[in-house]
């Protein structure tokens, strides 16, 4: 079921309230993927990361492999924002350079320095490097898989491309509305723009950024090529989250394709977890009754801790049965 | 001949000067209004873009000083940058 699915788009999203294992299931996943033959891009966007835990591997921002299947493998990214930051800001001040004289440059630099630390840059980094990602995952992997950070975070996130396509807009918007009276004072008595060079330098930073948020607003809204995978325990908080979740999500137009509910107690191994397992029943039956449409995939407690290849090829086992 | 252009030139001025200044001046107000959307950070108004609009600072930089000057602030507004 999770593993058709896997097989049919080509952007997932694994997503859920902290502690309900989204890196375990995103891995195993992935790893199932590999197996079937699919070139994995496994991304892990929590800013405390732990893939690299999980696959007993230092990962960092550039992809490393970390599984090798018959024909397909899996690579893993930990996106790191500040090396992204670091890019951004880099490629700005060879502009500025580029374009101001000697005697600025100084307070130009200096400028930068404070705008890195800005508090939105942080995030916006971490979305610039998934839409690169994205970008490059479309083109060379068959499945680019992200394991997301707790759900606060990660839906903040995706409101960003909505958001900043807005804002680019409004911000074209007034260019063209001071172009135009440029245009008219100059229409009145000929005379020429000296500022044309350094406008059409804004406009073309504008639209290229506007392309690009458009760009993965479009590819993240759309359900045959993008999906979102929400990980839950049967327990109430995280049901109660989940459905939080789905109702921003469909807000926001991204398709909400499967719930995974993970480490259901199992009824056959003595009386506590009997009872738990009762408890869990009433917390499913109230995820059912508000989603029907949505696919529900229950995976057992396992004994063992989620560490190593060999815990997430039992994982991975079982997430192709169901 | 010469001086009739000249009074043909001074009487366009006359008629079509204040449109001109009018629409300069609208201009004006919409490049300020940028300029704030793009230093508003570093002016104390919270920036969710802060992180794109530094793209757009090398656009606008050497606008700066005479930015300030016109809002009515005669000396930079930003410790940093010592234009004056």
């Amino acid at each position: 079921m999770l593993l058709t699915l896997a097989g049919e788009r080509r952007v997932l999203f694994v997503g859920g309230k902290g502690g309900v294992g989204k890196t375990s299931v995103a891995s195993a996943l992935a790893l199932a993927r590999a197996r079937n033959g699919g070139r994995v891009l496994l991304v892990s966007t929590d800013p405390a990361h732990n893939l690299g835990h999980i696959w007993d591997m230092t990962l960092s921002d550039s992809a490393a492999r970390v599984f090798t299947a018959f024909n397909g493998y899996v690579d893993a990214v930990e996106i790191d924002p500040h090396t992204t930051i670091e890019r951004h800001f880099t490629a700005v001040s060879a502009t500025m350079m580029k374009l101001l004289p000697e005697r600025l440059h100084r307070s130009a630099k200096q400028h930068l320095e404070l705008a890195k630390t800005a508090p939105g840059s942080h995030e916006s980094a971490v979305l610039e490097r998934i839409a690169e990602l994205i970008d490059h995952g479309l083109d060379t992997y068959d499945l680019v898989l992200f394991d997301t950070a707790p759900s606060g975070h990660t839906l903040h996130l995706l409101t960003l491309p909505k958001m900043l396509t807005g804002w680019t807009e409004s911000l074209l918007a007034s260019r063209s509305r001071s172009d135009r009276f440029a245009a008219a004072a100059r229409g009145i008595v000929g005379g020429e723009d000296q500022e044309a060079a350094a406008d059409s330098e804004l406009r073309r930073t504008l639209i290229a950024r506007r392309d690009r948020f458009a760009r993965m607003r479009q590819t993240i809204t759309d359900s045959t090529t993008t999906g979102f995978v929400i990980v839950t325990l049967a327990e109430k908080m995280p049901v109660a989250e989940s459905l939080d979740i789905v109702r921003q999500l469909r807000g926001l137009g991204i398709d909400v394709s499967s719930i995974v509910i993970n480490r259901r107690s199992p009824d056959d191994a003595g009386s506590f977890l009997a009872a738990r397992r009762k408890g869990e029943d009433a917390c499913l039956q109230t995820l059912r009754e508000h989603l029907d449409t949505v696919p529900l995939i229950e995976l057992p407690l396992l004994v063992r801790d989620m560490t190593g290849e060999d815990a997430l090829e039992e994982l991975a086992a079982l997430l192709g049965e169901r | 001949m010469r001086r009739w252009s000249a009074f043909q030139a001074g009487l366009h001025e006359f008629y079509v000067g204040p449109y001109r200044q009018m629409f300069k001046r609208e201009k004006q107000d919409e490049d300020d209004l940028f300029m704030i959307a793009v230093l508003g950070e570093a002016l104390g108004v919270p920036d969710p873009a802060a992180y794109y609009t530094a793209e757009l600072l090398p656009a606008v930089w050497e606008n700066f000083h005479a930015w300030h000057r016109r809002i009515g602030i005669p000396r930079s507004p930003l410790d940093h940058i010592g234009c004056c």
